[in-house]
This record gives C-alpha cells, structure tokens and sequence, in this order.
C-alpha cells in the first residue's frame, strides 16, 4: 500500500505501522495527513483524482458513457421507448432516472437489501438534471403530438463505489446524454412507432420517417459537480470513500459548464457546520473543477468522432 | 425491478417485436462471420473493482460481464455453524443489457446455476465458519451469457486469492439442425433446437457442470462435448495466462 509515500509519517518505523495506526486511529491518521497539507494517496487537499471518460461503451443502448473517478466507476446507458403522452402536455417526452448500487460495487451492499443512499442520489440527480431542464428540452422528444412521444429510460450503475458518487454519477449520465443518439422511427399502420432498419426498410418506404435521420440533442449547458468533505479547517475536494466515512460532512456544488452559475448546492447535514468562506470556497474549487471535466468530456467526444 | 410504480406511463421499444427470426437455410454465415466451430474473441482482465476482495470484467464479443467477490467474510447470523465455508452467488442484468429494457433472464435460476458450476472447485474446507460472496453483472447481454459469467466468475475468485483444485472454464454448443454452433450468440440462441453447457476444471480433466437442453441425438452430444471439452481448455489457458500477466505487473 502506498501509505508511507512522501515520507511525511516518519514516526512510523515501518509500513506495516502504519498499516495499523491507519486502521485502528483513522481519524488521527487522517489529521496528522491534513496539518501537512497532503492526503494519505499523495494528493493535495483540493485536488481532485484523475478522471477518464469512455463513451458509447454499451452497444445495446442509445447512449452510454463510462466515467471514472479514480477507482469509483459509474456505467450510464440510455435507452429511448415510445409512450402516450399526457394530454396536458401532447407536445413532450419524459426522462426516468435511476440510480442503482449492485451488490458487486461494494463491500457493504448485499442481494436484496438495496443501499440506502442509492434513492437518494437517484433523485438528486433527477433533480439536477430535469428540474432545470438543461439538459433537455422536452419538446425535442416529441414524435408525433399528441398520439407518441420519447421516453428516455437512464439508467446509471455504480460498478465500484470508492467516494464521490454523485459526481461520478452525474458525469456519466451528463456524457450519455452527449452520446445519445436518437434513432429513426416512423409510424405505421397499427398507429405503433417502428425503428427503421434494413429488414424493414422495403416494408417503410412509402412511409415518411417521423425524424428524418439519427440525431442527437441540444445540449447547450450542462451541469458538472464537486463534492467537497469539510473537516474543522480543512476543505477535502473528491473524498475517497474512506475520506467520506471518516470526516462525515460533505458539500456538493454544481455548477453550470457554460455561465459557472451555480445550480444547486448541497450540504446534507453532517456534524460539521460550514462558514460562509468554507462554502465560498467549496465553489471556487468546484469552478477548476468544472474547466477540468469539461476538458475531459470534450476530449472523450472529439474521441468518439474520430473513430 | 420492472414495476416502476404507477406515476411512470407505459412505454414500448421501437424495434420490431416478434423478434425470432427464421433460421436460414443450410448455407449461411454466422452473424459475426466466424467459422462454426470457432469462438469468439475473449478479453479478461482481473482487478476491474477494486473496493472487492478479488474482480474480473470478461468481454467476449458483445457479451460483457463483471463479477467481484467477497470475503471470506462473516456468514449471516442465521446461518448454523458449518466446518466447511459457504459460497454465496448472485447475478444481476443492467435493464440496458437486453434488447428491450428490463426483460432479463430469471436471474435466480443464473445464480444457482453459477453456484452450482463453482462449488465442486473451491476448496469449501479452506475457510469454515465464513462465506465467500460471488455476485455477477451482466452489463450487456450477447449471448452464452452463464458461460461467461461462470469463466468470468473463477477468475475473480482465484484474483481474490480463494483456494481452488483448479479455475474452471465453461463453453456452450448450441445444435441448430444439423450443425453445432460453438458460444453461440443471442440470434442464434434464439432459434436453436439444444444447447449444451460445459463447465470443467480443465488441468484436472473434470466436469463441475454438464447442462443439456432440448432436442439432441447421442452422436451430436458426444461431438458437443468433444468441442466443449477443447474450447474450455483453451479458454483456461487464456484464464492462466491473465492471471499470470496480472500478478507479473504487480512484481514491478
């Protein structure tokens, strides 16, 4: 383990201390890390772990993207169906967001007994990116009005759990939304929307297609996030999940990419309480972030077009 | 997982339903334009989760799996007490990995079907009192999906340092008239006569598991074994060869 980097725990004689006073004083073990400045991986306290970004990583989807936040991992995969849309709103589709934790992303999650912060990030996402509605314009999911439109089925699957989950989490989904492609459909005699494809295609050429070709959606903003841990002093940006169990006062801030303004902020509970500068911070370092990911999400795209 | 309360409208997948195609005639291709009795390419890799005791992703085609294990740990305190440990497994679909969302295949039966195909490798003796917890994902479904999870499966295990005789690898033949089709996938799954599934520990030249379903003749299932027998010899040599490759990279 590479506890003993950068030499800062001297009094320890060997790893294998450490190893120990890490497991049985954590708290302690992680302040003595904080009064250098430095945590237990090597990072600087605002620092946040290196992210890497793969789209189109499901091919059974509409879209999908994998987001790696160091060792935490978020698949998110969109799938489109056709559904009546209500009468009071003939013209737009939906969005249904979830949010799952398999048994396998973590240590701590059983079968059949779900985690319990899963619904919880299930609706802060959902909160996130619909309420705003940045991300989507309902209306580019209408198909025909009144009778068919979109509904975009997003799915996000924590496959390993290691801190920052939300903002792994809304990573992935922003991504699959930017690699989402809309498929051709058209309607037919049964008044049911059907993809059109090459088996199928001699049988829907008199039929107009009800969207001319694949397309992709408008995203013109979009949100970004950074999840800070406050611990008295100190400001921990992209808690690992040992950070996170151990110091338990957390500050999520998202921020839009393009204005830098800031669409929610969350500080749920804690022990701690954060001044008005810990939380002016939180948002300064959230502003580096945000210019961070979103290189890495053009760079992924610019990937993805290549190929 | 489906019934997603009554807020949520019903909605329905615009690719075409009635799915199951007619088998083409004699003279056909495969869908991915391999040979009969040729496999897919297999990727593994271990150590894909890392907050588990031991993982592996396996990728065979469209067919993608990742399985993480756990422990030994503790066994639930209702469990009496055992001198021989305890394996537990799970499998899990993503609601994107099919076709149509959420129509996953009955995933108790996956599970005691990869319990059952494990069990006779693990060394039960090697840890009484305690479970080893075994859970699968399926994050995309294509074709010879229990076989992959299995291989998949044993390899997380032997990444998690569980004491095993041997890994085991498994491989299905699926019998389509008068040919065999040798991991078979999802199409050609869909309008097979038989399939038949080998699990076996393949330097100890021994079978955990042998599943055979639907209509078979005696010299087709020999001639189905004989090439599952081969394949999961090969598939545990690419098994052995990851591994090593793996504990190579953590030397330096």
């Amino acid at each position: 383990m590479g506890t003993s980097t950068n030499g800062k725990v001297n009094d320890f004689s060997s790893d294998m201390e450490v190893d120990a006073f890490r497991r049985l004083f954590p708290l302690r073990f992680h302040e003595r890390h904080l009064a250098e400045s430095i945590r237990p991986d090597g990072r600087p306290l605002g620092k946040a772990r290196d992210t890497t970004l793969v789209l189109g990583a499901v091919a059974s989807a509409n879209g999908s993207a994998l987001a790696k936040i160091g060792c935490t991992t978020m698949l998110a995969a969109i799938k489109m169906e056709v559904m009546a849309p209500t009468v009071e709103a003939p013209d737009e589709g939906c969005i249904a967001i979830e949010f799952h934790m398999p048994p396998i992303c973590s240590p701590l999650i059983r079968p059949g007994r779900p985690a319990e912060i899963a619904p919880v990030i299930s609706k802060q996402l959902s909160d996130t990116i619909l309420r705003q509605e940045i991300i989507c314009h309902y209306l580019e999911l209408s198909l025909v009005s009144g009778k068919a439109a979109w509904m975009a089925y997003l799915d996000i699957y924590c496959l390993d759990a290691d801190g920052a989950l939300f903002d792994a989490a809304l990573l992935s989904a922003v991504a699959a939304f930017s690699h989402l492609q809309v498929p051709v459909v058209s309607l037919n005699d049964d008044g049911r929307i059907v993809l059109i494809s090459e088996d199928n295609i001699a049988a829907m050429k008199e039929k107009e297609p009800v969207n001319k070709e694949k397309r992709k959606l408008k995203l013109d903003s979009v949100p970004f996030s950074l999840t800070c841990v406050l611990h008295k002093n100190h400001i921990l940006a992209d808690p690992t999940s040992e950070e996170e169990s151990i110091m338990e006062t957390f500050l999520t801030v998202v921020l839009d990419s393009s204005s830098f303004q800031l669409v929610s902020l969350n500080k749920p509970g804690g022990p701690g309480l954060a001044h008005t500068s810990a939380i002016q911070e939180c948002v300064e370092l959230a502003k580096l972030r945000v210019k961070e990911v979103q290189k890495i999400m053009n760079e992924a795209t610019s990937d993805m077009e290549q190929d | 997982m489906s019934g997603k309360g009554s807020t949520t409208p019903s909605t329905y997948s615009p690719s075409p339903t009635g799915y199951k195609k007619k088998r083409p005639d004699s003279n056909w291709a495969r869908p991915d334009g391999r040979t009969l009795h040729q496999c897919r390419p297999a990727f593994l890799r271990t150590g894909a989760v890392n907050s588990a005791s031991g993982s592996a992703y396996a990728e065979f085609g469209n067919t993608k799996v990742i399985v993480s294990v756990f422990g030994p740990r503790e066994s639930k305190k209702a469990m009496m007490y055992s001198d021989s440990g305890r394996l537990n497994c799970n499998v899990n679909y993503t609601t994107f990995a099919t076709p149509t969302r959420s129509q996953a295949p009955e995933s108790k039966d996956l599970s005691s079907m990869l319990h059952k195909a494990l069990e006779g490798a693990i060394i039960l003796k090697s840890f009484p009192k305690t479970t080893v917890d075994v859970f699968a994902l399926v994050l995309e479904s294509g074709g010879s999906d229990l076989p992959v999870i299995i291989s998949c499966a044993s390899l997380a295990l032997a990444d998690a340092g569980i004491m095993l005789y041997d890994m085991v690898a498994s491989v299905s033949v699926s019998c389509n008239g008068t040919s065999l089709l040798i991991d078979p996938v999802s199409e050609e799954e869909s309008y097979q006569d038989g399939s038949l599934i080998i699990t076996c520990m393949p330097s100890r030249n021994e079978v955990t598991q042998m599943t055979v379903t639907g209509e078979w003749s005696t010299p087709k299932i020999h001639e189905a074994m004989q090439l599952c027998l081969d394949a999961c010899s090969k598939l545990g040599k690419i098994m052995r060869s990851c591994l090593k490759e793996a504990a190579s990279g953590l030397q330096d």
